[in-house]
């Protein structure tokens, strides 16, 4: 229960950081929680992977049609930016790498993804990479077919391992395409509109933003600019709320998937069952004569059993959402608290840095 | 007297109601699985339903009647001077055979019905659940390779009609009564070589399912997972 003492922590540690001065909250901070100076190399940007669009497709009367499960996709889509997060750990070619409830559009490289295909055996994800300064990284369909049985057992990704190397592989080609140069821009424009939301008094003009939604640097600040190091300071206090959430997608992960993977097996099972029953009545010489009782009640018999299939899956999917449904509540309840708590801390920080600002500059927003 | 503004104020009427029927029939032409309700209100037919044998037709006596009356109308046309409808072994066959798949297909002797906000729920002992969704006037069913299940509302009656690619086609008119305690199920089978379709009719009661001792949920990992009446999982 690591995450759990973490959040009973968390609310004592912001309200700290909201209630006392910038100067207090230095000295507050390093007692209670250890943050971390940033000592990453240059290349190893921090990326966030917001949770995907789940792709249900707004006429409620197709979903059937289509087999798409609302519930069910709406935790695929809490589910699978985990799994991709954990490919790009796994490379050791970035950063801190977050799942975030909502796009952080200050993160140093944020990643959309809407899903377009899950049924079991295929996977098929609409990916989107923009950097902070608007430069977009990616933007590909990825697609990935389970071929054979063996291919996916004990994966823990249902089998599409591939599809999220892809991704990751594209990532690295796409920032080898960027010079040192660029990739400096991207941190520095990053960490300059997280601090224009926070305090756009101090920090509203150092960037210019295009319509396309691209920054450039107008200027930046001194290295020892003390409004940008409180700045840096609330980032990493927010980091730490952050990996919390983040962490609250692990604990979702390890509890559902399991389960994810049994549904993405029965799929996977009936979706071969279907393919073979189909081959078989292509490859079916017609024995009873049309008209017959036994000619009718074949053609009867194919349609009630694809329908019972079909039906029968819909109870899996109820069964999904049985089994999983208390994890995924807990994960929305538990995230929605941060979140606000989160946003009343924005408030108040922006309020403390304004004061600040203006004591220190005699400019008052 | 209807004075100029009525006259303009139905006419209008009449145009929108006519451009809502071309954008449904549009819809029904382009997905036969699909049509339009806008002049029906979908009957609530929930509830528990069990086979009452005391009414309702025996497939015998109904295929009889049907024989005879298509000898009837082969004499009748006979002695009119109109071309005879003469019925020959292998459309008697037919017949019989679609007699055969109508006994075949009303057998289930419970019918559980359920009726959400946009769906109506068939569900029959041995047998695939009749499903149909409904939104905005129109009403879906099911298209698939096998067959093509289209559902709707006429009247006070719900209409289920599956179409086979053999070209078997198999309709249930299901009608419930004032004091919805019964439940009429008429079911119509037909087929390209058999000239004229046969009906078998079936009746169901109203019953209250007994409460069952255990609380049962469906879970992928551990299968039906049930609690006992008043304890807690």
């Amino acid at each position: 229960m690591r995450s759990a003492s973490r959040l009973t922590k968390l609310p004592g540690l912001l309200v700290m950081t909201g209630l006392l001065g910038c100067s207090q909250l230095e000295a507050a901070e390093s007692e209670r929680l250890p943050i971390p100076e940033d000592q990453r190399a240059i290349a190893q940007l921090n990326i966030s992977i917001a949770v995907f669009d789940p792709g249900v497709p707004a006429d409620p009367a197709s979903h059937r049609r289509l087999q798409v499960f609302p519930r069910i996709r709406e935790v695929e889509a809490l589910f699978l930016p985990f799994v991709l997060r954990e490919a790009l750990v796994e490379s050791g070619e970035w950063g801190a790498v977050r799942v975030v409830p909502e796009p952080d559009i200050a993160a140093e490289l944020l990643i959309y993804g809407a899903i377009v295909r899950s049924d079991g055996q295929v996977l098929e994800l609409q990916v989107r990479a923009i950097d902070a300064t608007g430069r977009a990284w990616l933007n590909a369909t990825y697609k990935s077919e389970v071929t054979a049985d063996g291919e996916r057992q004990g994966q823990g990704d249902g089998g599409f391992d591939a599809l999220y190397q892809s991704i990751a592989r594209d990532l690295v080609s796409a920032r080898a395409q960027l010079g040192e140069k660029s990739l400096k821009d991207v941190r520095e424009v990053s960490l300059l509109r997280y601090a224009d939301q926070l305090a756009p008094a101090a920090f509203g003009d150092y960037l210019d933003s295009d319509s396309d939604g691209s920054f450039q640097i107008l200027r930046l600040p001194a290295q020892n600019d003390p409004m940008l190091e409180r700045i840096e300071r609330i980032r990493r206090v927010e980091y730490v709320v952050t990996d919390t959430v983040d962490e609250k997608f692990r604990e979702l992960h390890s509890e559902i998937a399991a389960t994810y993977d049994l549904w993405r097996q029965y799929r996977w099972q009936l979706a071969q069952t279907q393919h073979a029953e189909a081959q078989r009545l292509q490859n079916a010489r017609r024995k009873a004569p049309r008209g017959s009782f036994e000619a009718m009640k074949k053609s009867y018999d194919n349609y009630k059993w694809a329908r019972i299939e079909a039906q029968e899956l819909e109870v899996w999917a109820q069964g999904f959402d049985n089994d999983v449904g208390a994890s995924v509540e807990d994960l929305e309840s538990r995230v929605a608290e941060l979140e606000s708590l989160i946003e009343d801390q924005y408030a108040e920080w922006g309020r403390i840095l304004a004061q600040l600002f203006a004591l220190e500059t005699g400019i008052s927003e | 007297m209807i004075n100029p503004q009525q006259k303009l104020r139905t006419l209008l009427l009449v145009l929108l109601v006519a451009l809502l029927n071309a954008g449904c029939s549009n819809t029904v032409r382009e997905n036969p699985a699909v049509r339009s309700y806008l002049d029906a209100r979908p009957v609530d037919l929930s509830g528990s339903w069990e086979r009452d044998y005391s009414r309702g037709d025996d497939v015998n006596l109904q295929l009889g009647r049907l024989f005879r009356k298509l000898n009837r109308t082969s004499r009748d046309q006979r002695f009119s001077n109109r071309p005879a409808l003469i019925i020959s072994q292998r459309e008697a066959s037919s017949i019989v055979a679609l007699a055969q798949l109508a006994e075949f297909i009303t057998r289930p002797t419970v019918l559980t019905i359920t009726h959400g906000e946009n769906e109506l729920l068939v569900e029959r002992e041995g047998d695939y659940a009749i499903v149909c969704e409904f939104y905005d006037g129109l009403a879906h069913g099911t298209e698939t390779q096998y067959g093509t299940e289209a559902c709707g509302w006429l009247g006070q009656q719900f209409i289920s009609r599956l179409g086979l690619p053999d070209g078997t086609g198999i309709s249930h008119r299901f009608t419930i009564s004032p004091d919805a305690q019964s439940l009429h199920v008429a079911t119509t089978v037909s087929s390209g070589t058999a000239g004229v379709p046969f009906t078998l009719n079936r009746f169901y009661t109203r019953f209250e399912p007994l409460p069952g001792e255990a609380n049962c949920i469906e879970t992928l990992s551990r299968k039906r997972v049930c609690t006992l009446q008043g304890t807690s999982p």
